[in-house]
């Protein structure tokens, strides 16, 4: 069966059938016999080449998290084809004109106002989050387009607080 | 000895002391916020009493409530942990006016060494050397330029009522000195309620030593040695030691005795850390007194074989100590990593969420003392600290070897934490060789990214998701069986008993 992950914002395409005992893994380039047994919910053990590997695993919506070999990686099942990550880059790009909060958290101060000029990394808001302070920087040298928070507000790091413009 | 104590704490502390609780045959009572009903501590205590919704001004801190909850659960004492009301004088006082024992020191003391104007002008009294700079708290910036002026750039903001790191910043040049001022007011006063902060001088890549100190409520002091945390990110320590790489014998006697005349001239009892910074010419400097348990106790345990949080509990039930500075002795060599809930990628931003999956290091001298579970969640409102890995062995290099595999065996997914940076840190050759000052993760790990995925390591990855790709299209074998037994005979016979009527 044939598999799309992302690891890393980069795609990649196998596939991995049973045969008997085994699996086949294969990556495009070669193929190989892997020997994949579960072990219990969070544990999957993985021979190849006489090679073991003990993976811990966990999954959350589409994201699965791995640990193996005293290393994190996360897994990502694209939503979309490749056309998609190009989107998605493209949307990332205007992302960058949007500020979010970096995690949830409670907006102690705002630096800035509308239509206000900001030089790339200009503190444009404070927001607390677990105790600390974290200040949300210009991504770029532009001006500040439309502000959606005030003081005292709690956000997550989903909302849109800040859109800025570029300089035209 | 109490029947009964209140522990007016969360997380992995908490659960420490209900751990010690247990062994002395005292019961527990937990209190809790509301995002933290499904907690360690909320589960492991005997009894639990909610206290408040989710800020902690309005249930960690909130004093009346936490006095009222001991009232009415009958507690005798109230161990307040580290952080939240730890170190609130008015909270120890409290206790005292109503007739709940404190597990800490007396009030006197407790705002004595709380006070760092105050505690600063009483050591330089007693002939203990004090870091240069404010000796009062003014709140005319004018006045903070002169003093900025007169100790020399780079200074420290402090925060009066201070701790972990909160309100500190460091101002290299007077124009960031106004901005940082008001950050630091601003932290303060959301950390601790009280805004006032100081000027020091900040000293270039000290190393920053403390001794663990017991005194009992009839005059007897003891230290049990020192602890080296100088591995720190904004300000706040990572990685703790003992013995610390960097004392000689006579320089710990003479260091551990000056400890012991800070705790006397401050008539400070139960359990306390004195903070010194050590200079490259190794001048140690009084820093502050941590009056209460430090996160960083386990390190003490594992060398003097002393269990700092009976001592407490036993020291403020009005026991003497019983052993004497003589009997105390280091034994080999003990580190910990703190397991924080953040990004080290990015600036060590908290990182809050769920806990998908935990597996604990196991091993001959590892210890985990924790707050957390597979499923549990990580609020956003508290400390990120989720645990810490604490390990010893007969001499530093073997414990370091044992904490870099430790870290190595010890998994958390689903949120950001500091393991894998923690592990660059153990492994680092500057660290092996003892060389750890303040500045050591500026230095040698500032924009830290961490090791590139190996080739094999990512086919690995990607064998393992398809493998469990290929099984979540069929129903799952536990699934499957329990389809099957839910129409097996044996679940249609209704309720019945071997041999029953």
């Amino acid at each position: 069966m044939d598999f799309e992950f992302l690891i890393d914002n980069k795609l990649h395409k196998i596939s991995l059938e049973k045969k008997e005992d085994c699996f086949v893994f294969s990556d495009g380039e070669k193929t190989q016999e892997v020997n994949i047994q579960s072990i219990s919910a969070h544990v999957i053990s993985v021979l190849i080449e006489g090679h073991s590997y003990q993976v811990y695993w966990a999954k959350d919506k589409e994201r699965r998290y791995l640990f193996l070999e005293g290393e994190e990686i996360v897994v990502q099942e694209p939503t979309t084809s490749q056309e998609g990550i190009e989107k998605r880059e493209e949307k990332s790009r205007e992302d960058e004109l949007i500020v979010r909060a970096p995690m949830p958290g409670k907006v102690i101060k705002i630096n800035v106002s509308e239509n206000e000029r900001v030089r790339k990394n200009q503190t444009l808001a404070i927001v607390e989050a677990m105790k600390m302070e974290n200040e949300l920087k210009s991504t770029v040298d532009g001006y500040v387009k439309k502000i959606h928070i005030s003081p005292g507000e709690l956000v997550d790091s989903e909302k849109p607080l800040i859109e800025l413009g570029l300089k035209d | 000895m109490f029947r009964k104590i209140l522990i007016a704490n969360r997380g992995e502390i908490t659960v420490r002391i209900i751990k010690a609780c247990q062994e002395m045959g005292i019961s527990t009572v937990a209190v809790y916020s509301e995002v933290d009903r499904k907690s360690l501590h909320v589960q492991m205590a005997d009894e639990a009493v909610c206290i408040g919704p989710a800020p902690a001004i309005e249930s960690y801190l909130n004093i009346e409530r936490i006095i009222q909850t001991a009232h009415q659960m009958k507690a005798e004492a109230i161990h307040p942990g580290y952080g939240f009301l730890a170190e609130n004088a008015d909270f120890a006082k409290k206790c005292e006016q109503e007739n709940i024992i404190f597990i800490g020191p007396n009030s006197k003391a407790l705002r004595l060494v709380g006070d760092k104007i105050r505690s600063r002008k009483t050591m330089e009294k007693a002939g203990i050397l004090i870091i240069p700079g404010m000796k009062s708290l003014p709140k005319d910036i004018t006045k903070f330029k002169k003093e900025a002026q007169r100790i020399g750039y780079p200074v420290m903001i402090k925060a009066s009522a201070g701790g972990g790191g909160k309100g500190m910043r460091v101002v290299y040049e007077e124009k960031e000195l106004k901005p940082s001022l008001e950050a630091g007011m601003r932290e303060a006063k959301s950390a601790f309620g009280d805004e006032s902060v100081y000027l020091e001088k900040f000293l270039e890549e000290p190393r920053h030593v403390e001794f663990q100190v017991l005194a009992d409520n009839q005059g007897n002091i003891v230290h049990l040695f020192e602890r080296e945390c100088s591995i720190q990110r904004r300000h706040q320590k990572i990685v703790e030691e003992t013995p610390s790489p960097a004392l000689e014998p006579a320089l710990r006697a003479k260091m551990g005795e000056t400890a012991k005349k800070v705790i006397e001239v401050s008539g400070y009892n139960n359990a306390g850390t004195v903070e010194f910074l050590l200079d490259k010419e190794k001048n140690f400097y009084f820093l502050e007194v941590n009056a209460r348990l430090q996160v960083e106790h386990p390190v003490t345990e594992l060398t003097t074989g002393v269990d700092l949080v009976h001592q407490q509990i036993s020291i403020a039930s009005g026991a003497k100590l019983s052993f004497k500075q003589e009997a105390l002795l280091q034994k080999g060599h003990s580190i910990e990593c703190r397991i924080y809930a953040e990004d080290p990628r990015n600036n060590f931003l908290p990182s809050s969420g769920k806990v998908l999956f935990l597996k604990e290091s196991t091993g001959p001298g590892v210890r985990h003392d924790g707050g957390i579970y597979s499923g549990c969640e990580v609020p956003i409102y508290y400390d990120p600290i989720l645990a810490k890995l604490i390990v010893w062995a007969e001499n530093r290099e073997l414990a370091r070897q044992r904490m870099v595999h430790a870290l190595e065996d010890y998994v958390i997914l689903g949120i950001k934490t500091t393991i894998g940076f923690l592990k660059d840190v153990i492994s680092h050759p500057q660290y092996k060789a003892g060389n750890t000052t303040t500045g050591f993760i500026k230095r040698h790990l500032d924009q830290w990214e961490g090791k590139k995925m190996t080739e094999k390591n990512l086919e690995v990855a990607l064998i393992a998701s398809a493998f469990d790709g290929l099984n979540s299209l069929q129903p799952r074998k536990g699934e499957e069986s329990l389809a099957k037994e839910m129409f097996s005979p044996w679940q249609s016979l209704g309720k019945w008993r071997i041999g029953g009527k």
